[in-house]
C-alpha cells in the first residue's frame, strides 16, 4: 500500500527509519520545522537515546516530557525505562508496587531481557501520545515524527503482534497489542517513510527492508528518501574535453592538473555510482522517492535544516522527485 | 615495520568496535587479510557483510561455520599470502541454538530450552543477543589454539560497549534474584523456611507478572529461566574467561570511525566508554577519510590547488591551436575541475580536523590510520588487498 506523497503530513504517526549515519534525524527535523512553519503541532520522538536530536536543535537535554526546541517544534526522547516504569503505574492498581517495581534494579534487568517488553511499552506510550487532546479536543500534537533509530527496531515493532500471537491470553496485553495493531496498520492515521544513501550497501538493505516490509507488514508505506546524492559534477561537453586535457597536461609536465582531472574522475564516478543505486531503487521500490542533494560542510544549522524541509515538502507537494526534474518524471504511484 | 604491522605479529585478538556504517567489517576482513599476507594463521569473525564482501570472503552458506579463504585470485597478481585466511560469519538464532547445546548440562533441558516459545521469540528477535553471542564465539575460537590471530567485527550494537559488558551481564543476571523468584514459583516441592520465603515472593512476582502480560506467556517465561538457570555454572565460567581475554596484553581494540560527524559523535562516546572499562584503544582507523590526490599515491591528500588563472593555463597548454566553442568549454572545464577541487580539499580538511579532535580523547600513543575515499564498494580479495597500504602507514603526525 502506497500513499500519495502529499499527504504525507496528514497522518498522525510519520514512522521514520533508516541505517544509522543516513541523515535521518536531520531530515525528520527539517520536516517538524516545516510542518510548525505550516501552522501545525509537531512532536519529534526520538526511540533511544542517541543525543543526536540534542545536537540538530542545539538545546541541552531532551528527555521523557516534550519540550519546545525551538521553531515551533517540541521533541522529546522515549527511552524504554521511562516508558516502562509509565506501563507499570498504568497498570498495577496500587501506587506503592508499582513505584516498587520500577525501583527495583533486578526487575528492571529482567523486563529488560524479557521477550518484547521493551517494545510493548515503547508502543504503550506511541498510543497515549497519539490519543492526547488538549482542551479544545484537537490532537495535542499533529503530526507526530517518530525517529526509529535502525531498520531493526522498526521490524521489531511491527514484528511485536506475530511475536506475541498465542503468548498472551486476554489480559490488558492483549488489548494494548490489538491495539498497537490497529494503530500501525490504519493508513490513513501510520505511514513509514525509509532514509537512505545512494551507497550500494545501504541501497541493498533499503531494498531487502522494502521487501520484508510488502510481504510481511500491513504498515501503509511513504515516502523514500533518498539523502546525499551528490551532483554531476561535469557536463557531457565538459567531460568530453577531458581527455585532451589531460594529455596536454601530462605532456608539459602540469602535475596539478592531472591531479584535478583525476579528482573530476572519481567525482563522476562517485555521481555515476549514485545515479546507478537511484535506478536500482527506483526499480524495486515501488514508494515515490526525494532525492535530497550532498549539502558540502556537513555542519548544518537550524536554517539550514528549515530550507531542506521547505524544499522537500514542496518537492512532495508538487509530486516532484528532485529540484532538477521535470514534472513528467512523477514518482510512481 | 610500520603502521599496524607490528600489532598483526605481536597480538593474538584484535577487536574492531565503532559505529555501524562505518565500514566495519571491511576494514576487519582487509586487516586480517594483511595479517595473512604477513604469515599468520588469520580467522576474521564478521557479522552480516554485504553481498559482494561475503562472496569474496567465501561466506556465501547461510550457516556459520569457519571457513578458509582462497588467496588464488591475489596470487595471480603476484601477491604472496605465506599465512592463511579463514572467515565464519554470525548467524544469531543459529548461533544462538550452537550456544545452548554447548552449554546445556544434558540434552534435556537443551531441548527445553530450544523449543520455548519465549526462548524462540528472544533468539530470533533481540538484537541485544548479538553482544553476547559474539563473545561466546569468540571464547570458543579462541580456545581452539588453531589461529595465531583472531579479528573480531562487533555487532553494530546500539551501544557497542555491550561486548564488554554482555557477558558479565548475562551471568549476573541468571544469579539475580528474581530469576530464583521465578524458578523457585515454578518448581514444586521444595520445603524449609527459606525456600517457602522464596516460593512466597516468587509467587507474588508470578501473579503480577501474570497480571500485566497474561497467563500464557508467564507459565513459558518461567519455564525459560528453569531452563536457563540450570545453565548458571556454565555462563559464570565464560564470563569471567572472556572478560580476561578482552583485558589480556595480547588483544588490542582497534576503533574504527568515518569522519562524518554523526560517526565521529558515536565514535567519542565509545571511546570514553571503552576507558572507562579499563580497555585501551590501540588503534583508530578513519575509513573514507579523505580524497586521494591521484591514483598513483594513495597515500597523497588532496589540499587547495591555489588561484584559477584560466587563460593562461589555456594558452600555455594549447596556444592557439583551440576553436573558440572549445576554447569556451576548457574555461568553464577548467573553473569546474578548481570547484571540484576545492570542495575536495575542503572536506579533507574538515575530516582531517575531526580525526585530531577525536584523537585528543584517545591515548596518546594511539596508532592513527586513515584510509582514503574509494570509488566502489570492496568486491574482492583485490580490493581488500588495496586497502593494505592505508593500514600501513601511520598518520598519527598528522
Amino acid at each position: 500500500m502506497t500513499a500519495s506523497p502529499t499527504s504525507l503530513l496528514d497522518r498522525r504517526l510519520l514512522l521514520f527509519t533508516g541505517k544509522g549515519g543516513v541523515g535521518k534525524t536531520t531530515l525528520v527535523a527539517a520536516l517538524a520545522i516545516e510542518a510548525a512553519r505550516r501552522g501545525r503541532r509537531p512532536l519529534v520522538v526520538e526511540l533511544g537515546h542517541r543525543a543526536s536530536l540534542e545536537s540538530v536543535f542545539e538545546v541541552e537535554t531532551i528527555g521523557y516530557e516534550p519540550r519546545p526546541v525551538g521553531r515551533g517544534v517540541h521533541a522529546m526522547n522515549l527511552d524504554f525505562e521511562s516508558a516502562l516504569a509509565e506501563y507499570f503505574e498504568e497498570h498495577i492498581p496500587v501506587k506503592r508496587v508499582a513505584r516498587t517495581i520500577n525501583r527495583n534494579k533486578t526487575l528492571q534487568k529482567f523486563f529488560h531481557a524479557a521477550p518484547s517488553v521493551p517494545e510493548v511499552a515503547t508502543l504503550n506510550k506511541l498510543s497515549a501520545i497519539e490519543a492526547e487532546r488538549g482542551s479544545d479536543g484537537e490532537p495535542r500534537w499533529d503530526p507526530i515524527f517518530v525517529d526509529l533509530d535502525a531498520t531493526g527496531h522498526a521490524i521489531m515493532l511491527l514484528n511485536l503482534p506475530a511475536v506475541m500471537h498465542g503468548l498472551i491470553g486476554d489480559g490488558p496485553m492483549r488489548r494494548l497489542v490489538d491495539g498497537f495493531t490497529t494503530l500501525l496498520t490504519d493508513p490513513t492515521r501510520t505511514i513509514l517513510s525509509l532514509v537512505t544513501l545512494p551507497l550500494e550497501l545501504p541501497a541493498q538493505e533499503t531494498i531487502e527492508l522494502h521487501q520484508r516490509l510488502v510481504g510481511h507488514h500491513e504498515v501503509a508505506l511513504g515516502v523514500l528518501f533518498v539523502n546525499q546524492v551528490p551532483a554531476r559534477p561535469l557536463t557531457p561537453k565538459q567531460a568530453g574535453m577531458l581527455d585532451r586535457l589531460e594529455h596536454r597536461s601530462r605532456e608539459l609536465g602540469r602535475t596539478t592538473l592531472v591531479d584535478d582531472v583525476a579528482i573530476a574522475r572519481r567525482a563522476m564516478r562517485y555521481h555515476a555510482n549514485a545515479r546507478g543505486q537511484i535506478n536500482r531503487m527506483l526499480r524495486d521500490i515501488d514508494m515515490p522517492m526525494v532525492e535530497l542533494p550532498l549539502v558540502a560542510g556537513r555542519a548544518l544549522n537550524l536554517d539550514t535544516i528549515a530550507a531542506i524541509g521547505d524544499k522537500t515538502l514542496a518537492l512532495l507537494d508538487r509530486g516532484q522527485q528532485r529540484e532538477d526534474t521535470s514534472v513528467t518524471a512523477m514518482p510512481r504511484r | 615495520m610500520s603502521g599496524i604491522d607490528e600489532l598483526l605479529l605481536r597480538q593474538r585478538l584484535l577487536v574492531a568496535i565503532g559505529p555501524g556504517g562505518v565500514g566495519k567489517t571491511t576494514i576487519s576482513a582487509a586487516i586480517a587479510l594483511r595479517a595473512a599476507e604477513l604469515g599468520r594463521r588469520t580467522l576474521v569473525l564478521t557479522i552480516d557483510p554485504a553481498k559482494r564482501l561475503a562472496d569474496a570472503l567465501g561466506l556465501t552458506g547461510l550457516d556459520d561455520r569457519i571457513r578458509e579463504v582462497p588467496t588464488a585470485a591475489l596470487a595471480k597478481q603476484g601477491v604472496e599470502v605465506p599465512g592463511a585466511l579463514y572467515a565464519a560469519m554470525f548467524d544469531n538464532a543459529a548461533s544462538m541454538d550452537a550456544l545452548m547445546q554447548r552449554v546445556a548440562p544434558d540434552a534435556e533441558t537443551r531441548d527445553r530450552v530450544l523449543q520455548n516459545r519465549v526462548y524462540r521469540a528472544m533468539a530470533g528477535t533481540l538484537a541485544r543477543s548479538h553482544a553476547y553471542l559474539a563473545m561466546e564465539r569468540l571464547h570458543e575460537v579462541m580456545n581452539s589454539g588453531d589461529y595465531d590471530l583472531v579479528i573480531l567485527d562487533t555487532p553494530p550494537a546500539r551501544n557497542a560497549l555491550d561486548i564488554l559488558d554482555a557477558p558479565s551481564r548475562l551471568a549476573s543476571f541468571l544469579e539475580e534474584g528474581v530469576v530464583k523468584w521465578f524458578v523457585n514459583a515454578g518448581s514444586k516441592g521444595r520445603r524449609g523456611l527459606r525456600a517457602r520465603l522464596m516460593q512466597g515472593s516468587g509467587a507474588a512476582a508470578t501473579k503480577l507478572f501474570e497480571v500485566i502480560v497474561g497467563k500464557e506467556l508467564t507459565r513459558e517465561t518461567i519455564a525459560f529461566f528453569e531452563a536457563f538457570y540450570s545453565m548458571r555454572e556454565g555462563f559464570h565460567q565464560r564470563a569471567s574467561d572472556i572478560q580476561q581475554m578482552l583485558r589480556a596484553a595480547d588483544t588490542s581494540f582497534v576503533l574504527v570511525s568515518s569522519t562524518d560527524a554523526t560517526h565521529l559523535t558515536d565514535a567519542e562516546a565509545l571511546a570514553s566508554g571503552v576507558g572507562e572499562r579499563g580497555v585501551n584503544i590501540d588503534v583508530a582507523v578513519f575509513n573514507r577519510g579523505y580524497e586521494r590526490l591521484t591514483h598513483a599515491d594513495p597515500l597523497a591528500i588532496v589540499t587547495s590547488a591555489g588561484e584559477l588563472d584560466s587563460p593562461t593555463t589555456i594558452r600555455l597548454l594549447f596556444q592557439d591551436e583551440l576553436h573558440h566553442h572549445e576554447r569556451e568549454i576548457l574555461t568553464s572545464l577548467l573553473s569546474r575541475l578548481h570547484e571540484v577541487r576545492e570542495q575536495a580539499a575542503g572536506s579533507n580538511a574538515r575530516a582531517l580536523e575531526s580525526v585530531a579532535r577525536l584523537r585528543k580523547l584517545l591515548p596518546g600513543d594511539v596508532l592513527a590510520l586513515i584510509v582514503a575515499r574509494l570509488d566502489g564498494d570492496i568486491r574482492d580479495l583485490p580490493g581488500l588487498h588495496a586497502l593494505g597500504p592505508y593500514l600501513a602507514a601511520d598518520r598519527s603526525g598528522l
